[in-house]
């Protein structure tokens, strides 16, 4: 065991915090700011900031230089999550773009999508979206329906995706669709790039339960794109979307523990402003959901060393998808339960502001459905890992 | 960032789990567990452990051991947890842990070497009947160098030569003794335990002499009972493991309705959460045994998450093999119960789930 990181990557923290210290406002450390924003607001803020961590050159961490990041190791990515996380800065809003396609293209991409798409998302000039779930598809891939036909050198999309982050906010969109008539389950599948801001594409918001509306639904009627526009080969949609979504390592561990763990010392703090931090049974409850967050972190750093030795996860990122969702919701419901009858109070008293706890209570029942549910998950991790039978 | 063992705590590990399957084998252990009037403790398998290394581990070269820190041992309590192994390993490397944490140079010299090569049992009593893990349960008192009270439960207290002992002084404070087994006004009494991979006693004091570690003040007990804990908790982890293994490959076989039982969906979602909680309990023992190797400030933390989220990995584990192995998992020629049992006695041992709880809780609220 070795915990520690190379004085490289020491060094690079130090760059990265002085430099974080300089250009995080003071106002966004305050615990729920972002929540108080509309989501115009901070969506121009985030888009503005990440830009100017661009030019300071802190983003794209892994990247090669010649894609305009930084060449940086798999520690030096956990470092920038870590810190970055501890010093209040919000999450980049192109984060499906940057953490699936970005990869994807340059594995895969022609030199042409490699030069027009890459510099644009890490500057957050150009925001993408994945549309991959349908209405009557969800976890279930090879259920999709949306076809495009190849009308001389375009295809014409139609179709219906669901459960988009950004849909209102993006500029793009990486989606599976259907172009071969007539084909059933994973064949006959292509991945096209297309175009948002185009006639035959409407993006509507989809209100969720906190009130907001990160997700969307986003509507083909006749959209056009570009064959050339094809992630991958034409007809290879499923192959490619299972390289892409490869891409999720689960390396991110150590930002969310540092991110969750400030939510239970706020949820602690809480706690003892309402009493209830001597209650034997909430001191159960905060104590097993520590347990768990602090799996989390074990299991970050264990992921890290197998990234970092260039080993393929494969199907343990279903174990650290469960580990970290399970424990974020668990987290919120202990909120629950330790305050009591407050807890659903946005102003139990006239100086506190519980509001954007409940965001995080509400944000906490999605996280173990999107991204393939829990219970997809267990199956994954019982058939390709334990080797049960289908 | 290197999160994992080396090749060579891996090597280290393997070569106990053969021994263990070539020359200790569960039939073996069934055979302890039969013997209720065996003392528990087969001289095969102590040499064995001992020609390997295994209670060595933890003691210095100087001493004849092999110098190395928690990280190497808890593959030992793991492998040995794995295999149900019976004997008094646990017992004797904490009391080696007191005698090097604790100890005169004269008392390390006159004990290491022996308790490094299996030559003396060793075994620490640290709490009385009823007493918490975190120091404070201690019912001996020693005054003027005698010893008065009691100690339960103990592990093999009757094969130990070597007795560590927790007591506190007049002025309460907490301090660790030696005592050998032929110490006067030592009395012994078997307490039976329904795990049959172990032998239980309680201890009684009447005035019986005892040799005081000088080093052995209040954080000495806290440090040894901290050790005790991670190896208790690798220990679990083996036990949850292998419960696990075994769980998961006799439903993959195993036919009902006309298929095999590990494709029913109901099983399915349990045992992949079972993999889950049994992998974050090896590693959170992986982590608490790096903190205490390297004396991390973080240590009591790590300590008390790895000894709750490993009773708690053992305790499930080794329910759901009862459960999920049917009807054969209840019987007593099925090894199921070895298992449980070894879970349901070690899980309380040096804190249990909720005492780790409640310590984390009063570590960061």
């Amino acid at each position: 065991m070795d915990l520690t990181y190379t004085a490289e990557e020491e060094q690079f923290r130090q760059e990265l915090r002085t430099w974080l210290a300089e250009n995080i406002p003071t106002e966004w450390t305050v615990p729920g700011y972002w929540a108080t924003l509309s989501d115009e607001e901070s969506f121009e803020k985030r888009r503005e900031w990440e830009a100017r961590k661009t030019a300071a050159g802190f983003s794209g961490i892994q990247w090669p230089v010649e894609y305009g990041g930084r060449g940086g190791t798999p520690a030096m990515k956990a470092i920038y999550d870590e810190e970055t996380v501890r010093a209040h800065a919000p999450q980049t809003v192109n984060v499906l773009g940057l953490t699936f396609l970005a990869p994807t293209i340059m594995a895969i991409g022609t030199e042409e999508q490699k030069a027009e798409i890459i510099g644009p998302m890490l500057r957050n000039e150009v925001i993408w979206c994945q549309g991959f779930s349908e209405p009557g598809a969800g976890s279930d891939l090879a259920a999709v329906a949306t076809r495009g036909v190849l009308d001389g050198d375009e295809y014409v999309v139609n179709g219906q995706k669901i459960w988009t982050t950004n849909a209102m906010h993006g500029d793009k969109i990486f989606t599976i669709v259907r172009t071969e008539a007539g084909s059933e389950k994973h064949k006959g599948l292509s991945m096209l790039l297309i175009d948002m801001d185009q006639p035959g594409v409407e993006a509507r918001p989809l209100k969720q339960m906190s009130g907001a509306s990160e997700f969307g639904e986003v509507f083909f009627t006749d959209a056009r794109v570009p064959a050339k526009d094809c992630l991958g080969e034409i007809g290879q949609g499923w192959r490619t979307a299972m390289l892409l979504l490869s891409f999720e390592r689960g390396a991110s561990g150590v930002g969310q523990y540092t991110e969750f763990r400030r939510q239970y010392d706020e949820i602690v703090a809480e706690a003892k402003r309402f009493g209830r931090a001597e209650d034997p049974v909430a001191r159960q409850e905060l104590a097993r959901c520590l347990v768990e967050l602090e799996c989390l972190r074990y299991h970050a750093m264990h992921i890290l060393t197998q990234v970092e030795q260039g080993r393929d996860l494969g199907s343990e990122s279903s174990m650290t998808k469960l580990q970290w969702s399970e424990a974020f919701q668990d987290l919120w419901e202990a909120f629950e339960h330790v305050l009591g009858p407050e807890a659903t109070l946005s102003a139990p008293r006239p100086d506190v502001d519980l509001s954007p706890f409940h965001a995080q209570d509400h944000w906490s029942r999605s996280v173990t459905i999107w991204g393939g549910s829990s219970q997809v998950q267990r199956n994954i991790v019982a058939e390709r890992v334990l080797g049960l039978p289908r | 960032m290197f999160f994992a063992l080396t090749d060579e705590q891996q090597a280290f590990a393997s070569t106990v789990t053969e021994f263990l399957a070539e020359r200790f084998d569960l039939e073996a252990v069934r055979g302890v567990v039969e013997d209720t009037d065996g003392d528990g403790h087969p001289l095969t398998l102590w040499k064995g452990l001992a020609d390997q290394g295994a209670l060595a581990v933890l003691v210095p070269e100087e001493h004849d051991g092999l110098g190395l820190g928690l990280l190497d041992a808890q593959v030992v309590a793991r492998a040995l947890g794995a295999g149900v192994a019976p004997g008094p390993w646990l017992a004797t490397v904490l009391a080696a842990e007191a005698v090097r944490i604790a100890g005169s140079a004269e008392q390390q010299s006159r004990w290491l070497p022996a308790l490094a090569a299996g030559e003396t049992v060793g075994t620490v009593a640290l709490r009385g009947e009823g007493g918490a893990w975190d120091g404070s349960g201690i019912t001996v008192d020693v005054n003027d160098g005698r010893l008065n009270g009691s100690a339960s439960p103990v592990d093999y207290p009757a094969v130990a030569g070597l007795i560590v002992v927790a007591a506190t002084d007049a002025s309460g404070t907490p301090g660790l003794y030696l005592v050998e087994a032929d110490a006067s006004g030592l009395t012994v009494r078997d307490q039976h335990t329904y795990d049959g991979t172990a032998r239980v006693g309680a201890i009684e004091f009447a005035d019986t002499p005892a040799e005081a570690l000088p080093g052995g003040d209040a954080a000495a007990v806290r440090a040894l009972l901290a050790r005790g804990a991670v190896l208790n908790a690798a220990d679990l982890v083996g036990v949850a493991r292998e419960a696990l293994t075994r769980t998961v490959a006799y439903d993959r076989d195993r036919n009902q309705f006309g298929v095999p039982v590990g494709s029913f969906q109901a099983l399915k979602h349990a045992l992949a959460d079972l993999h889950v909680a049994v992998t974050m309990a090896e590693h959170a023992v992986l982590f608490a045994a790096h903190a205490l190797d390297t004396d991390d400030p973080g240590a009591a933390i790590a300590v008390a998450v790895a000894g709750s989220k490993a009773s708690d990995a053992a305790w499930n584990a080794t329910g759901a093999m009862i459960q999920f192995f049917g009807g054969i998992g209840f019987t007593w020629e099925h090894e199921a119960h070895f298992f449980y049992k070894r879970a349901r006695r070690r899980a309380p041992l040096f804190g249990s789930a909720a005492e780790h709880r409640e310590a984390l809780a009063t570590l960061t609220m």
